[in-house]
């Protein structure tokens, strides 16, 4: 902190100094091109996909690339132009992105292409396949390698958010698209369900319900539906379940002791190895990326604060001091950053600070805006929001846009969670 | 730094002063009430407030009940914001509620903590297993049998008001008797 300030100070005056000389006119661009800095989109133009044959009627060349121009939108690395939108005429591009689409015989076949701008020069080209039903993964699959071409890092439209549903009294678990399509409710229990988290892969969501009658119980499900399993009804409460990065354990909040403590539990079963020991709430474990710290709100200073221990439960500092009454914390998948809540008068702002503390700022606020969870890539966060009514989901680029709601209809929905990238090969060769 | 240092002593101020308030409670209440507070951390923010509104709080039954013990003979105990510790209020309520749960030594509960709804809902779980647990220990000090009393916490699932405003919040952040 001390070393910022330092450095910024100085700057700031010579800004305002030039802002009050007379003559100096030029002072205000320059400060504005640094704060827009950040936040630089790379111009690409999307040529409608060839579609050589019969069209499909099921799904048309013209939903893919719709679907595709959407999805480098929402990747928050591209400003997208579409050439089949009047008055959306390419400007200043860096490539042009189109291909192929064919179907038949139930199977669709996707040549993806980007070219270069102004050589035309082919800079990616690459073929998906699958059945119909799956096309819009395809699409989100040549969409991410896109991504990928110009940052080095695969982008993910090809994931998932698992989130909860309220129905009257009662809450059920549901996964849907990143985009919002797709949407199946996992458990039909009529009770309460909370906290779902992904496993590593992606294949499992652990989650609490109420379902067997005597409180809160930890119960994980397949992501593609299924059967449920209890892994934690011990006596009190069970709630807040994480897997560690590498799947073998569990750290959630149990009170079998006396009070809600953090524990970790052998995901194959055993005994619960206590971490926290205090008189105090410690709840809502997240674990850095490495799998060798979990941070986790406490209320042994007083309010709520989230709090950074090392996996053995050592080693307990307080995270942040510059904001008032934290919770929810959620560890950024490169785990230089740390997102959570602080309480205000409407309900909750979301904050990102550095993973040692510092830096804390505000990124979310209007409305309440609750359980920030980052995309894989880091680059996005999903939260849950009054900010447009009942509460629903909304997406942050973390940039200069505003967040953007995932349309979900009047379903008052909360606790989302974003899926880790499928695993196995991401593209045929 | 040195509004965090300021931030740090206003911060103990408020823990001390949390401090001297819930041992003077104690000190208080020693005789005919016993010290629950031993579970219970001070709470440094936020500040207490001593009773709530005359309406948010039911009055105790009067006479002792000859018919067999029901729920709603057993009243509900509310509590400050973030907060677990047992009100005055409270203790008298569950002095009550203590003598019912004796003279029907068979009755089995189920002590259902609950929260208002502002707060993440992993915290509103926990804090409502506190606010369970408070009432739960101070029963047992009682001389009810902890096999009796079961603690289940809802956090702010099942709200008693479904409001969104203090009054409204006052009547949820309670402990409410059910039977097993």
């Amino acid at each position: 902190m001390m070393m910022t300030s330092r450095w910024v100070t100085p700057l700031f005056l010579i800004v305002l100094a030039a802002v009050f000389t007379p003559g100096a006119g030029h002072a205000d661009d320059v400060s504005i091109d640094v704060t827009k800095g950040k936040f630089v989109r790379i111009r690409v133009h999307c040529e409608a996909l060839a579609s050589p044959g019969r069209r499909s009627a099921e799904v048309s060349s013209v939903d893919a690339d719709e679907l595709l121009a959407g999805d480098l939108d929402r990747s928050a690395v591209f400003t997208v132009s579409r050439s089949w939108v009047a008055g959306e005429q390419p400007f200043d591009v860096q490539a042009n992105i189109g291909g192929k689409w064919s179907v038949s015989g139930g199977q669709v076949k996707l040549t993806g292409q980007v070219l270069d701008v102004p050589a035309r020069r082919p800079i990616l080209v690459r073929d998906y396949s699958g059945p119909v039903q799956s096309w819009r993964s395809l699409v989100h699959r040549f969409a991410d390698d896109v991504v990928m071409q110009f940052t080095g890092e695969l982008g993910v439209s090809d994931t998932h958010i698992a989130y909860v549903t309220r129905d009257g009294r009662n809450k059920e678990l549901s996964v849907m698209d990143a985009d919002g399509a797709g949407a199946t409710t996992l458990t039909h229990d009529k009770s309460i369900v909370q906290s779902p988290a992904w496993s590593p892969e992606g294949s499992l969501l652990l989650f609490t319900s109420y379902k067997n009658g005597t409180g809160p119980q930890v119960f994980v499900v397949p992501a593609k539906g299924g059967r449920s399993f209890l892994v934690s009804g011990r006596k009190g409460n069970n709630t807040s379940a994480a897997y560690s990065p590498d799947g073998r354990d569990i750290a959630c909040t149990l009170s079998l002791d006396g009070n809600p403590e953090i524990y970790l539990l052998d995901a194959r079963g055993g005994t619960p190895r206590r971490l926290t020991n205090n008189r105090a709430i410690d709840t809502s474990p997240t674990w850095s990326p490495t799998g060798r710290e979990i941070a986790f709100t406490s209320d042994r200073s007083g309010a709520p604060q989230v709090y950074v221990m090392d996996r053995d439960g050592g080693n307990v500092r307080r995270l942040t001091f510059d904001v008032n009454y934290t919770d929810s914390p959620a560890w950024s998948p490169h785990g230089d950053q740390l997102a959570f809540v602080s309480r205000t008068t409407a309900g909750f702002d979301i904050y990102v600070c550095r993973a040692d503390g510092t830096g804390a700022r505000l990124v979310v606020t209007g409305g309440s805006n609750e359980n920030p969870r980052w995309s894989p890539d880091g680059r996005h966060m999903v939260f849950a929001s009054t900010r447009a009514g009942p509460r629903g989901l909304f997406v942050s680029d973390l940039d200069d846009r505003p967040a953007r709601r995932i349309d979900m209809g009047n379903q008052e929905v909360m606790s989302p969670a974003w899926s880790p990238r499928p695993a196995g090969p991401k593209t045929n060769p | 730094m040195k509004n965090t240092t300021n931030l740090w002593r206003a911060g103990l101020l408020a823990a001390l002063t949390g401090l001297l308030l819930v041992s003077a409670g104690c000190a208080k209440k020693a005789v005919q009430a016993p010290p629950v507070t031993e579970n219970v951390p001070p709470q440094a923010t936020p500040t207490p407030k001593p009773t709530p509104d005359k309406d948010n709080v039911p009055p105790t039954p009067v006479e002792p009940k000859s018919h067999a013990l029901t729920a709603s003979d057993l009243q509900p105990v509310f509590f400050d914001v973030d907060s677990y510790s047992l009100r005055d209020d409270a203790r008298s309520t569950l002095d009550a509620n203590a003598r019912l749960m004796r003279d029907n030594a068979t009755a089995k509960i189920v002590l259902e903590g609950h929260c208002d709804e502002r707060g993440t809902v992993e915290y509103n779980q926990a804090l409502g297993e506190r606010r369970a647990d408070a009432v739960r220990d101070y029963l047992v000090q009682a001389g009810i049998a902890t096999g009796r009393i079961n603690v289940i916490s809802y956090g702010s699932e099942r709200p008693f008001d479904p409001g969104h405003d203090e009054a409204a919040w006052a009547k949820n952040r309670r402990a409410h008797f059910a039977f097993q």
